[in-house]
């Protein structure tokens, strides 16, 4: 059976690194054309198109001219033009001819940019269908992207011949910031990815794997609601794990906020360090619950700015719950806070206890 | 006709059982439709007891370390807390999930894979039961001293198993401890160094504490087993030079590696290798060119695995297929 997959290229991501902008969000890259900068995304996208092996099976949905139809042009594989773009291209083409192509029945969209690209996408369409992200920004922070060209060829090339599919992180990274210096991101939100480890795993070792990530976060939240304390508020932090606590508590979740909850009840949603501290004044016990950024492993500071310095002093060490699956555990090297106060961040490193299962914790070094 | 695929995924060494061991099975085959002599078992007992010095009263065998560890694991999950690493042997892992009524996982985390001892002191407050696999499979290093294991044995409300199954590469045991430790077991298995992974040889020696929960835990050996492995304990000097074959040929492996792929393989105390890689889906490009490692991608950050040192030729044939798919396929330049 043959897969339909989309393919968009943003024609312009990339090309802010050879000439040392750090970036092209916005008008930087018209500044990056001054500077003699040269398209990269194009030699990537012929990359991954080579390296397909099974593309006999794939009918291909591409975007118009440079973002997409020109890479495929001259080469054995079929496609059909989905949109219409004009000579410059913006983050709204992007945004609009995904959701064209997915209106269009795609099954899989491939897509080739940055940390940006990979925001559009997010909000063009969210979880609707998977992702192949392809490296070929100059900031790829978010775990959602492949290691390589060829891992993104193997990526499709498994889920032509059908495997299932694993939620990775969209980050937002501040260009400014990342000019100067400074990591400055946060959890932006998530896409699924075909999960190319399940087919990874050797005889021995692949007989005990976890169930699905699904199951195990279900898990996790139900643990962790039964052994929620009366008499304690607590802050949820952002990420999907911490949602399924929500979820099983019954209790709003803004998935990329930070949410209030005391005995079981909503006190505040999206709340900033303002309300938080105004919180503080009503509930003398706190709790704090995080989930590691997928990737890089990030607990604080990443993706939880409103988690300030001032808030965690008022919450203390061993107040700070920390939940994730095992298969997400496993995969981060450890844990890591960048809370922008060092001396804090100290006291933060050694070692955290995550509730990982029902019965089960693990003890993880946090770095910073 | 196919050629076999080479297998460096289960830790198996590559050199087959010695002419007499092979001889001695086969004989025991012609009584098949009896059971192992009882008397023959405790031979084997007595055997294991002098290898690994220490009274007969303290060895228990079983088909397999892994059924003991389970077994342990069974008998002594309620009420206690059991404490593993992670990564650890995963037969103990699946054991523990699926009995413990409060798991604690310590993470060995990479680049160094280090155990720090006061973590695992300070987990030690109530009644537990420890189980370190010493060298860790599969990062391949020691976690332990005799001085930790002291002080871990001192905590009378601690069972502590170090499951020995490398035992013979790294030279490191603590089975002469237990005998003034009651509270310390080893496990160990003829698997590995005795070229008998076929026969499923696995085998305790048990501080008395375990005595009781074991009282009635007696497996019958298969016949070709039990006298395989007496033949083996009878001359354990055909293992030992099977051994420093193994181990020359894992500090070859480890140097032509790390000469030529700069610094991607562990150092390692046992008989195989931990590898970290940065190319994609590595387990299946080798096994494309014949060649089985182990996934760790379900224990460890991507790019884990772990390769068996296998006899020269095999080690040769996975030098040459690894370096090949590096530099075709890695990010970095050789």
């Amino acid at each position: 059976m043959k897969r339909t997959i989309g393919l968009i290229v943003n024609p312009v991501a990339g090309m802010g690194g050879s000439v040392g902008l750090k970036g092209t969000d916005g008008e930087m890259y018209k500044k990056a054309l001054e500077l003699g900068a040269k398209p990269v995304t194009p030699e990537r996208t012929r990359d991954v198109l080579s390296h397909i092996r099974n593309r006999d099976r794939i009918t291909l949905f591409v975007a118009p001219g440079k973002m997409g139809e020109r890479h495929v042009e001259g080469t054995d594989m079929s496609y059909k033009v989905i949109g219409k773009v004009g000579r410059d291209t913006a983050a709204e083409d992007t945004k609009r001819i995904s959701e064209e192509m997915v209106n269009n029945g795609i099954e899989l969209l491939v897509f080739v940019g940055g940390d940006g690209t990979a925001r559009d996408i997010c909000d063009a369409i969210s979880s609707k269908i998977p992702v192949v992200a392809v490296p070929g920004g100059v900031k790829v922070f978010s775990s959602v992207f492949s290691v390589s060209a060829r891992a993104a060829a193997e990526m499709i090339e498994a889920f032509v011949e059908s495997t299932d599919l694993i939620e990775e992180e969209v980050l937002d990274i501040d260009e400014d910031a990342f000019r100067e210096g400074r990591l400055a991101s946060k959890l932006y939100g998530y896409l699924l990815v075909p999960n190319v480890k399940k087919l990874l795993q050797g005889a021995k070792e692949a007989s005990g794997v976890t169930g699905s990530a699904v199951q195990d976060k279900l898990a996790v939240a139900k643990y962790v609601v039964e052994n929620m304390d009366r008499g304690i508020l607590y802050l949820f932090g952002p990420g999907t794990t911490v949602k399924a606590i929500a979820d099983e508590l019954g209790v709003p979740k803004t998935l990329l906020g930070i949410d209030a909850v005391f005995e079981g009840k909503s006190v505040g949603t999206d709340v900033n360090e303002k309300r938080i501290l105004g919180l503080f004044n009503k509930y003398e016990k706190r709790k704090i619950i995080l989930t590691p950024i997928g990737g890089n492993g990030f607990i604080l500071g990443r993706g939880s700015k409103q988690f300030t310095p001032e808030v965690i002093k008022q919450v203390d060490r061993e107040n700070i719950m920390v939940v994730a699956t095992i298969d997400k555990i496993n995969r981060l090297d450890c844990l890591r806070v960048d809370t922008g106060d060092l001396g804090l961040d100290r006291l933060l490193s050694g070692y955290m206890e995550v509730t990982v299962g029902p019965k089960e914790k693990m003890m993880v070094k946090v770095r910073c | 006709m196919l050629k076999e695929p080479i297998k460096l995924n289960m830790n198996e060494v590559a050199y087959p059982p010695s002419e007499e061991i092979i001889e001695t099975a086969r004989k025991s085959l012609m009584d098949l439709n009896r059971y192992s002599d009882p008397e023959d078992i405790e031979r084997l007992l007595g055997l294991l007891a002098d290898y690994s010095g220490v009274p007969k009263k303290h060895i228990i065998q079983s088909p397999g370390s892994d059924l003991l560890i389970r077994e342990i694991i069974h008998a002594y999950s309620k009420g206690r807390k059991i404490v593993i690493v992670s990564p650890s042997f995963f037969p103990t892992v699946q054991a523990a999930k699926q009995f413990a009524t409060e798991l604690i996982s310590i993470r060995l985390s990479p680049p160094d894979f280090d155990l720090n001892p006061d973590l695992l002191l300070d987990q030690l407050n109530e009644p537990c039961l420890v189980i370190l696999d010493n060298p860790n499979n599969p990062t391949g290093k020691i976690l332990v001293d005799r001085r930790i294991v002291g002080s871990i044995v001192e905590r009378r409300d601690v069972l502590f198993v170090v499951d020995e199954a490398y035992y013979e590469f790294s030279g490191v045991t603590f089975a002469d401890m237990v005998q003034e430790h009651p509270n310390l077991a080893i496990t160990r298995t003829m698997d590995k160094a005795f070229s008998l992974a076929g026969a499923r040889i696995g085998y305790m020696i048990a501080g008395e504490a375990f005595f009781d929960a074991f009282s009635s835990f007696y497996m019958i050996l298969p016949r070709p087993s039990l006298y395989a492995a007496i033949q083996a304990l009878k001359n354990p000097d055909y293992m030992r030079r099977n051994v420093c074959r193994v181990i020359a040929e894992r500090e070859r492996v480890w140097e032509t590696l790390n000469d030529n792929l700069r610094g991607q393989a562990y150092k390692s105390v046992t008989n195989f290798l931990l590898i970290k890689t940065d190319v994609f889906n590595i387990v299946e490009k080798l096994a494309n060119v014949g060649i089985r490692v182990s996934d760790l991608s379900n224990q460890l950050p991507s790019g884990f695995i772990r390769v068996s040192i296998g006899n020269r030729e095999d080690n040769d044939a996975f030098i040459t297929g690894y370096t090949k798919i590096c530099e075709k396929y890695s990010q970095k330049k050789y």
